[in-house]
């Protein structure tokens, strides 16, 4: 069986920039507490009609750029998302519009923070077993819309950012290289500690202008920080840990960890725990805030950009979030 | 290798009698996960397999619990399937087909081999009791189906598979709010009054794209796993117009003993409407080992798939 790359990144946030500073027009916060407890300093919102398969289109486009082919070269959109342009259907359908090419199969992930890694999972695996040669994989979140962005939500709406990511992953013909394990997990006995309830099909009705717009708005995530930040701080090694166990290499062998950018202060933990380096973990939350889905293709992007991943090089990319869900994946470069 | 599915289960609430038809509707306040674990636990007793023994969650659903996280999260949890990876994927009426082509996949590449395929809605929380929606929500059901996938041997097991979509006709048959794409908020209380978050459908667009999209997509099932339509013990078509289904059928040249039409039973049940059909052929001993089936489904999106699999 043929191992699985990602030959190309493109990524496309929005050009509104909104800073720590700019929050201080609708909410009671501050620009250092923002930065003490997240290390975010600016984050980006959409404007206009932009959902997050326009942000997904951009970023596919620039992916497809950059690997020398055309959007009917591509055999199966995966889009993970969890704020997805309509209620239904998928977001993916929406950027299969966006891009022309009626017929391929499209549909969405919704794995949260780690969605673009479960992703990357099912798109390797389609390569693996020769079913197609391009997957187009896009992670991408228009947050801005859905957040409380009164001082009632502060403590979860400034940690979160629009953008979007997108890579292709094609066949590697080299069994050493690209794609070496994926590992994917949920707890879902803390689904309600970092969650968006409403509309919720489990109530009845799913939905009512109550949890709209009542004083107990259910329409906005909410989160138990302390407690995401401690679970958070021992998935994130632990699955890192299992990719590189089960390719037999260790934390020292790293050339570059590229953890889902949920808190500037989880990465540092996380790289503490496995006595990584500052050289070998990516970090760009200052500048994006949390874009869940889309913050692992963005970071991809911007190491390469940066020249922090070379041919060769071992990278792990690996995320933790809401579910709970955690995953990682172990590539050679 | 390929992929088989070793077991199947189905639940669906008692029927209540709605817009004037029968329906399986869930009254109590629950998600599609809470009905997925009865119908998962068949799965597994079918497969002489227990819940610590799953080694992935697939869950298809287009009603999910809450708005996130997905609802593999909270079915797991029920199941007591511990930190197994739970992924929630979204195709609409297609979800299962999309599932199961998904869990062929880890299976062949020798990542899982013990995979819980759920297709399961509670869409009778999310419809338009107003008369102005009654033309639709009298269509829907709720229910869950369960496959237990696994390695399959010798011609056991998934045969062949096609899936499609084609966004065109994205806003012909959807549910368009809450969406993220509106600013500044994706959903108001005058998106809420003006009943924006109901399902609306094009019937004539969602008809004619569906019977020519089923037709097309069992023939490239049937290629795909090198059978003839001679060879298909049942053809288990979904789609939510019940003649749509039907007509599909006929023009396959399926005689009406060897199909099963989900809808004709239960109303549209989505994601879940192909393994409810077929776990209630299993259960009733009408398809067993050896049998042939031809699972398609075709819906929103518009997204459609079938599969041709022997049990």
């Amino acid at each position: 069986m043929r191992n699985s790359r990602i030959m190309s990144v493109g990524h496309y946030v929005p050009p509104r920039v909104v800073t720590n500073d700019d929050l201080k027009a609708c909410m009671d916060t501050s620009d250092d507490w923002i930065q003490q407890r997240t290390g975010i300093r600016e984050r980006h919102y959409s404007e206009g009609w932009t959902g997050a398969a326009d942000m997904g289109a951009e970023a596919a486009r620039e992916a497809l750029d950059r690997a020398g082919l055309r959007p009917q070269d591509v055999q199966c959109i995966v889009f993970a998302t969890l704020s997805p342009d309509v209620d239904m259907p998928a977001s993916a359908c929406l950027l299969q519009n966006l891009l022309d090419v009626p017929g391929v199969p499209a549909f969405d992930v919704r794995n949260q923070c780690s969605g673009f890694l479960y992703g990357l999972a099912i798109a390797d695996k389609f390569v693996k077993t020769g079913t197609y040669d391009h997957v187009l994989l896009v992670g991408g979140e228009v947050h801005s819309t859905g957040l409380d962005l009164t001082t009632r939500g502060r403590e979860v709406a400034v940690i979160f950012g629009d953008g979007a990511g997108a890579v292709v992953v094609g066949p590697e013909p080299d069994a050493r290289r690209g794609i070496l394990s994926t590992h994917l997990h949920a707890e879902g006995k803390f689904a309600e500690k970092l969650w968006l309830e409403s509309p919720a099909s489990r109530s009845r009705p799913r939905l009512t202008e109550e949890m709209i717009s009542g004083a107990e708005a259910r329409i906005y995530p909410k989160m138990e920080g302390r407690y995401v930040f401690r679970h958070a701080v021992n998935r994130f090694p632990e699955v890192i840990r299992e990719a590189l166990d089960a390719n037999g290499l260790a934390p020292a062998d790293l050339a570059l960890l590229i953890p889902h950018q949920a808190n500037l202060r989880i990465s540092q933990m996380v790289a503490m725990g496995l006595e990584l380096s500052e050289r070998q973990v990516f970090n760009n939350i200052d500048r994006y805030g949390n874009t869940t889905a889309g913050s692992i293709p963005i970071a991809l992007y911007e190491a390469l950009e940066a020249g922090r991943i070379r041919e060769g090089d071992l990278v792990c990319l690996a995320a933790f979030g809401a579910g709970f869900t955690w995953a990682s994946a172990l590539i050679r470069w | 290798m390929r992929s088989a599915i070793l077991g199947v289960g189905h639940h669906l609430p008692p029927e209540v009698e709605t817009f004037g038809v029968r329906r399986p509707i869930a009254t109590d306040p629950v998600g599609p996960s809470t009905l997925a674990v009865p119908a998962a636990n068949q799965a597994l007793a079918q497969a002489g397999l227990s819940a610590e023994m799953v080694d992935f969650i697939v869950f298809a659903t287009m009603t999910p619990d809450v708005t996130f996280p997905g609802a593999g999260c909270f079915f797991q949890d029920q199941m007591g399937c511990t930190t197994v990876g739970a992924l929630d994927i979204r195709a609409q009426c297609a979800g299962f087909v999309f599932g199961l082509v998904i869990a062929d996949q880890f299976v062949r590449a020798g990542a899982y081999e013990r995979i819980l395929v759920i297709g399961a809605e509670v869409h009778s929380s999310g419809l338009d009791y107003s008369d102005h929606g009654a033309q639709i929500s009298a269509l829907y059901g709720d229910g869950a189906g369960v496959a237990l996938v696994g390695k399959g041997e010798g011609t056991r097991g998934m045969r062949g598979a096609a899936i499609h979509t084609d966004g065109r006709q994205y806003d012909r048959f959807w549910c368009e709010y809450p969406a993220s794409r509106q600013h500044p908020a994706r959903m108001t209380a005058e998106d809420f009054r003006a009943g924006r978050h109901f399902i609306t459908m094009d019937v004539d667009a969602v008809r004619c794209f569906g019977e020519d999209a089923l037709v097309a997509v069992m023939a490239e099932a049937l290629q795909a796993a090198d059978v003839s339509s001679d060879q298909i013990d049942r053809f288990i078509i979904s789609h939510i117009l019940l003649e749509v289904a039907e007509t599909a059928g006929t023009r396959i040249g399926v005689t009406p003993s060897r199909l099963n039409l989900p809808a004709a039973r239960h109303g549209h049940l989505s994601a879940a409407a192909l393994p409810t059909a077929l776990s209630e052929e299993i259960a009733a001993g009408t398809l067993g080992p050896g049998d042939t089936v031809c699972l398609a489904a075709a819906g929103a999106g518009f997204a459609w798939g079938a599969a041709v699999v022997t049990l």
